[in-house]
């Protein structure tokens, strides 16, 4: 990355960054569902030791990573890759970045590390979270080892990345905050787990970005193989997953470079 | 109009050519929204190193000639330099020293009057950084710009716009109404600013206005712009006077209107001549010292000559009497004659 690129990214990371109301939304997003799944889990195992087992430990650590990683940091990220992708358009200050005689591909191109950096802070944060809660609830159960830890955080970080990125593309593609994250967002939570649930479509399920997410998932998070609802192979949601990110980069590239400034 | 002398220094890029000497130039310059031609065959020379008023009604096209010369837009043909660079194929290079302001300037509301400008500063390179301070206090926003943006009236964001045109260091500020919404304090402290960007750093200055007075005021040449067509361009005096350069007229109060206009009626010092309301209105056939002349011939007749003063032609005149013809020139091909009976 040049010396303009790294300076760009670093104030499109500014503009994110001093966005509180959306700072604030991806953070009770990405945190809050913690603090409650661990909470409600200690509760009740304080309630009913024999019925419920301790909050943390190895089985406390794959249920949240399933909610942290597959349910609402997706949601926090989102919110953060449309911000990203729509700010300046909504601002109505893309217009004075492209006088400056910059590319509108290079304006485009800084602000998926910097979403991705934002986003990642806040997963890293999620996931920090529920390390602790995990191994201060563990009582006599076994704690996950480093390596699962480090693979956990991996995962969070791969699944937070590539919505994020989805998240830029689109937003950028659709200049508009509202319609992108009521899409990205309905995509995530009702129609893409709705239609993993179709049988019937068989082999189009593949093309789904959550369930090629959940193949590289350490631990166990669904029914199909690796943990998904759809059964696929790695190198298969790995191409998905390249799918996914080359074509809404794409759009969002090709819209930025065209729009009527 | 003589653009003042000042060393523009070994780093203006194409100086040497023709084309190096306009800050913009265009040629044949149309463009077409949809079956509307919103800017019709444009050939437009602005000098460098003076203040060049860009004067239209509202709709005449001076946006989208501002946003063509910035590629905001493309032209639909013709051609354009900015700079001594051609629009679009050098765009990059060409708007490295140019600083603009279109329609009115839009900021992150979110952020504070500085990190908007270190936005904008990271975008244009490592050297912009150190112009953040000296453009902020300039505009006199040093003691604000930790502020949010939202917290900005209108005329501080005038201001703002026009330090973050200066992250650039500009050889040519593009302003498109720059003065809207500010005081008349701050209208007048804005003129100033324009005359030392031009007068003592050497910049140009392009500035689109309907504001007559303010163009008039503030620049040494302008464009008359109506209906996508430059009617005329030139010095501003030159405008004013109708192009012709030696229509010097004077208004002379006079005891006796009667006699003064027969006496004056066989003189080969006088064009014409017409009563008016203030006494006899006259054209000069000679220089503007012939004016002693005229007054020594009507003393001579033993009239009493009350006053004598040359009559000074606004561009607000002249710009009505144009806009006036193109109104009364039915049709598209009378709007031609009109505008090339009117050219300089």
């Amino acid at each position: 990355m040049t010396a303009i690129a790294l300076r760009m990214t670093g104030a499109d990371f500014l503009k994110i960054r001093k966005k509180r109301g959306t700072l604030i939304w991806a953070l009770v997003l990405a945190l809050a569902p913690i603090i409650v799944f661990l909470t409600v889990k200690a509760i009740q195992h304080s309630s009913d030791p024999h019925k419920y087992g301790p909050a943390g430990g190895t089985t406390g650590f794959s249920d949240g990573l399933r909610v942290l990683a597959l349910f609402f940091d997706p949601l926090a990220v989102i919110l953060i890759g449309v911000e990203a992708g729509t700010g300046d358009a909504s601002a109505g200050v893309f217009r004075d970045l492209v006088v400056t005689g910059r590319s509108r591909l290079a304006l485009f191109a800084s602000r998926v590390p910097a979403a991705l950096a934002l986003s990642w802070l806040i997963t890293i944060g999620g996931f920090a979270l529920l390390t602790a809660g995990i191994f201060v609830l563990a009582g006599n159960l076994p704690t996950p080892d480093g390596a699962l830890i480090l693979n956990g955080l991996g995962f969070a970080m791969l699944a937070a990345g590539v919505v994020c990125v989805v998240a830029v593309g689109f937003a950028s593609l659709t200049t508009s905050k509202p319609a992108s994250i009521t899409a990205l967002i309905g995509w995530q939570l009702v129609a893409s787990p709705l239609l993993a649930q179709i049988s019937s479509l068989g082999n189009y399920r593949d093309g789904l970005l959550s369930q090629a997410i959940a193949h590289f998932s350490p631990v166990h998070v669904g029914g199909g193989g690796h943990g998904a609802t759809v059964t696929m192979s790695q190198g298969t949601a790995l191409l998905v997953m390249v799918a996914w990110l080359a074509i809404f980069l794409a759009l969002g590239a090709w819209r930025t470079n065209r729009m009527d400034a | 109009m003589a653009p003042p002398a000042h060393d523009q220094g070994p780093d203006l890029p194409g100086s040497g050519s023709p084309e190096g000497r306009l800050a913009v130039e265009t040629r044949g310059l149309v463009k077409c929204f949809g079956r509307r031609t919103a800017i019709d065959q444009v050939d437009l020379r602005v000098p460098r190193g003076c203040a060049f008023g860009f004067l239209g009604p509202n709709g005449a096209g001076k946006t989208t000639m501002i946003r063509m010369l910035l590629g905001l837009t493309r032209a639909t043909s013709g051609s354009m330099s900015v700079l001594g660079r051609p629009v679009p194929a050098q765009r990059a290079e060409a708007l490295e020293r140019v600083g603009a302001i279109v329609e009115e300037p839009r900021f992150h509301p979110h952020l504070s009057g500085r990190e908007n400008m270190q936005i904008i500063a990271a975008v244009r390179g490592p050297e912009a950084d150190a112009r953040i301070d000296p453009a902020l206090r300039r505009v006199g926003l040093g003691d604000r710009a930790h502020e949010k943006v939202r917290k900005y009236s209108l005329g501080m964001r005038q201001r703002l716009g026009v330090a973050r045109c200066l992250l650039a260091d500009p050889l040519l500020l593009i302003l498109d109404e720059p003065t809207n919404g500010l005081d008349p304090g701050g209208i007048q402290e804005f003129r100033e600013m324009i005359r030392v960007m031009v007068e003592q750093e050497g910049r140009t200055v392009f500035l689109s206005s309907h504001l007559l007075d303010e163009v008039e005021k503030t620049c040494d040449a302008a464009a008359i712009v109506d209906r996508g067509k430059v009617i005329t361009q030139g010095p501003i005096a030159e405008i004013s006077r109708g192009g012709d350069g030696v229509r010097d007229e004077l208004l002379v109060g006079v005891d006796d209107v009667e006699l003064a206009l027969q006496t004056l009626a066989g003189s080969e010092l006088v064009r014409e001549a017409q009563a008016s309301e203030d006494g006899i209105r006259l054209v000069l056939a000679g220089a503007p010292e012939t004016a002693a002349a005229v007054n020594a011939a009507l003393v001579h007749a033993g009239i009493g000559v009350l006053r004598l003063e040359p009559v000074r032609h606004s561009l607000e005149q002249r710009f009505l009497e144009i806009t006036a013809r193109l109104d009364e020139a039915p049709g598209d091909g009378s709007s031609s004659a009109a505008q090339e009976e009117v050219r300089t």
